[in-house]
């Protein structure tokens, strides 16, 4: 008997247009999902029903049934799921609840009235399971978005769930820890149906795949046949070759010297593979936009960068790159003038902007065109909101907007201000591969007109867009098993 | 020492500071409140602004509002329905009381969301949803601080930097409305994780000790004091 069953569901959010059209699915005990597709196609909509947050959380119109565990969601409201099903959401800052480690992971226990003394032990057992036993006694307000992810994670599995939901768990991860999370959660003994936007770890461990595609299932199929089906129907989401090839198409047109220099302390700078090449601009060296020169930054006197130094030129787009907590964001802000260096020092010429990693910090107006306009033309406006494909948005306000228009409104909002230097930080998090390619094109498409610095830990989307990668070493963070 | 029994000895404390009568008693009261929330270092300095800030209004513009004393150090002009504008020695006196009281309450109030843990105060609170709400609220001072630093840190990514009290005033239906969404995400999550299931269970707490009962009892005698001599 199937573990989860979706059958003929339909769902809309209240005053919006089918999120889920007609979606059929069976989970069997054990078995791992995964989820793919564009963004706004439905994925975090069919894991919410999975939940049953959807319809009870969200309201709308449903239609169809959805049963898990026996329960069907249409009578069994989310918090009587809790004990056979548990999901990590996307954004780990807006799921913790407490305010120590443990207690958080304690918190769902004690909702599922798990005896006392049962309590802290599973907590910790969770913990340990996801190698962040030593985080325990920490303030949860302390930890990176990365050890929250993973406090998350834990959380879940201290349930002991028999279907496990995650949302994009490692969109704020690095390729390793990213690896070593999917270990761990796909490990146990849970079904697990899992989304994800870098497809390319998670295809590794995937029992079955399901495609989805405005709403509806383009493909549910055993992994091997999803994998043809991709390479043939959707390639960018399998071949990370064909995205590597254009990384070389971008190296051979602009040969450009690793520049980056560092003499730092446990927070080495290391340049890019081919290490030191030295390679000729054909069109001859090109105008520095930005000089960091052996720069040192800490954040309440926990050094983050030490010495590091970084040049910038008109014309090259720059991927930073680098484990957790190895400074990148923090080099990256110090580039574009959003801190200052506490010894060291950075040139720059011309305008900078900086594009964070969150894009609800740009939804500051009531209507698009006016986000994008503050401080500028709205004729212009609509020019950069045409660019990065958001023609027909205009009057719509932002917070209406699609986690993926968001994220495109975000950009429009640097791009406007035709920056000499633009500083982009982990732009692709949350964002689909065909999406990220779009990306890439545009910022190659415009990377004469300034340099352009973007962080990333997205290895494929930086072999897609840059000139040459810079990639800081260690990380400050405490190594965790 | 149990934080419930530290939440009870600062509410104590805080209630004395509005029973008290005398301006002195109630600047010491302040006083050891403010060393009290120090402690928490860096952290405290938006809670410390706060506090300032409307102290100091309540200060600045009670004696402007107040028709009371005889001891006139400042005439000014008699504006309609709020009548003369003067001050007097006694409504100085009486602005710098309220101030005070008002510190009191929060500094009491910042050192409760500074240094307790409320996780504990949770465990062993017996209107668990009720204290999970007031948890949840602490934890709004620091998220909305946050999040007005990224506002800002993101419009000087844009090359506009909010300037005066109109530019910042602008900021505050964008904190309000993503901290409604954020929100909205933590219900959520809340709901997917059990939350308001009936037969819920709690982590054991440590028995009471000598320090608690101590503080309880000190809570009580800050209060009465307060009431009759302070």
């Amino acid at each position: 008997m199937a573990l989860a069953l979706v059958d003929g569901l339909t769902f809309s959010y209240p005053d919006a247009p089918p999120a889920l059209e007609d979606v059929s699915l069976q989970v069997e005990p054990g078995e791992v999902v995964l989820l793919l597709g564009a963004s706004g196609s439905g994925k975090s909509t069919l894991l919410r029903a999975l939940a049953g947050l959807v319809p009870w959380f969200h309201g709308g119109r449903f239609a169809g049934r959805v049963e898990v565990a026996g329960l069907d969601t249409r009578s069994a409201r989310p918090a009587d799921l809790a004990g056979s099903v548990a999901t990590v959401f996307q954004d780990p800052e807006d799921q913790v609840v407490l305010a120590g480690v443990a207690a958080e992971v304690a918190f769902g226990l004690e909702n599922l009235g798990v005896a006392p003394a049962a309590i802290l032990p599973r907590a910790h057992a969770a913990l340990a399971a996801v190698g962040i036993e030593a985080l325990a006694e920490r303030p949860t307000t302390e930890l990176s978005g990365g050890e929250l992810q993973r406090v998350c994670l834990a959380s879940a599995l201290a349930l002991d769930p028999e279907l496990l939901l995650l949302d994009e768990p490692t969109s704020q991860l690095d390729p390793a820890a990213a690896q070593a999370f999917l270990e761990r959660a796909l490990g146990g003994r849970a079904a697990v149906v899992l989304s994800e936007q870098r497809p390319a770890t998670a295809l590794r461990y995937a029992d079955r795949v399901v495609f989805l595609e405005r709403g509806r299932i383009l493909l549910d199929a055993s992994r091997d046949d999803a994998l043809e089906w991709l390479a043939a129907e959707r390639p960018a989401w399998t071949e990370p070759s064909n995205t590597l090839s254009l990384a070389e198409t971008c190296r051979s047109e602009t040969m450009l010297v690793s520049s980056i220099h560092g003499d730092v302390q446990g927070n080495r700078v290391v340049p890019h593979e081919p290490s030191n090449t030295l390679s000729l601009d054909r069109k001859g060296p090109r105008e520095t936009v930005c000089r960091v020169e052996r720069v040192r930054f800490a954040y309440d006197g926990r050094p983050v960068l030490d010495g590091a130094s970084l040049e910038l030129r008109r014309g090259e787009v720059v991927a930073l790159t680098g484990p957790n907590g190895s400074g990148k964001t923090t080099l990256a802000k110090l580039a574009a003038g959003l801190l200052e260096p506490q010894a060291g020092h950075v040139e720059r010429a011309g305008r900078a902007a900086f594009l964070l990693q969150d894009p609800g910090r740009y939804l500051v107006r009531e209507r698009a065109l006016d986000e994008v306009a503050l401080g500028h033309g709205r004729e212009r406006a609509r020019h950069v909101l045409a660019e990065v494909g958001l023609d027909g948005v205009e009057t719509r306000h932002p917070r209406d907007l699609s986690s993926g228009e968001r994220e495109r409104l975000a950009l429009a909002t640097v791009l406007v201000t035709d920056p000499d230097l633009l500083v982009l930080d982990e732009p692709t998090r949350g964002v689909d591969p065909e999406r990220k390619a779009e990306l890439a094109a545009l910022l190659r498409a415009q990377a004469h007109r300034r340099a352009t610095l973007v962080v990333t830990h997205d290895r494929l989307f930086a072999a897609a867009v840059a000139d040459r990668e810079v990639s800081l070493g260690e990380t400050r963070e405490p190594v965790l098993a | 020492m149990r934080p419930s029994a530290a939440a009870a000895l600062l509410a104590g404390v805080a209630a004395a500071a509005l029973l008290a009568h005398h301006v002195l008693s109630a600047g010491v009261l302040a006083a050891a409140l403010l060393a009290v929330c120090l402690r928490a270092g860096r952290r405290a300095r938006p809670y410390l602004y706060g506090t300032l800030v409307s102290s100091g209004f309540v200060f600045l513009l009670s004696p402007l509002l107040q028709s009371t004393g005889w001891h006139v150090l400042w005439s000014g002009p008699t504006i309609p329905v709020l009548g003369p504008l003067d001050v007097t020695t006694e409504e100085l006196q009486l602005a710098a009381l309220n101030a005070l009281r008002l510190a009191a309450v929060g500094l009491a109030f910042a050192a409760y969301a500074l240094l307790l843990d409320h996780d504990r105060l949770l465990a062993a609170a017996t209107a668990r949803r009720s204290v999970l709400a007031a948890v949840l609220a602490t934890r709004l001072v620091p998220t909305l601080e946050r999040d007005a630093r990224g506002l800002v840190e993101a419009l000087r990514g844009r090359g506009l930097a909010p300037a005066g009290l109109r530019g910042h005033a602008a900021l505050l239906s964008p904190l309000l409305a993503g901290s409604l969404e954020r929100g909205l995400s933590l219900a959520e999550a809340m709901e997917a994780r059990g939350f308001g299931r009936p037969g819920r269970t709690r982590v054991p707490a440590p028995p009471w000790g000598a320090l608690d009962a101590a503080a309880l009892a000190g809570a009580v005698v800050a209060v009465v004091v307060g009431a009759m001599w302070l």
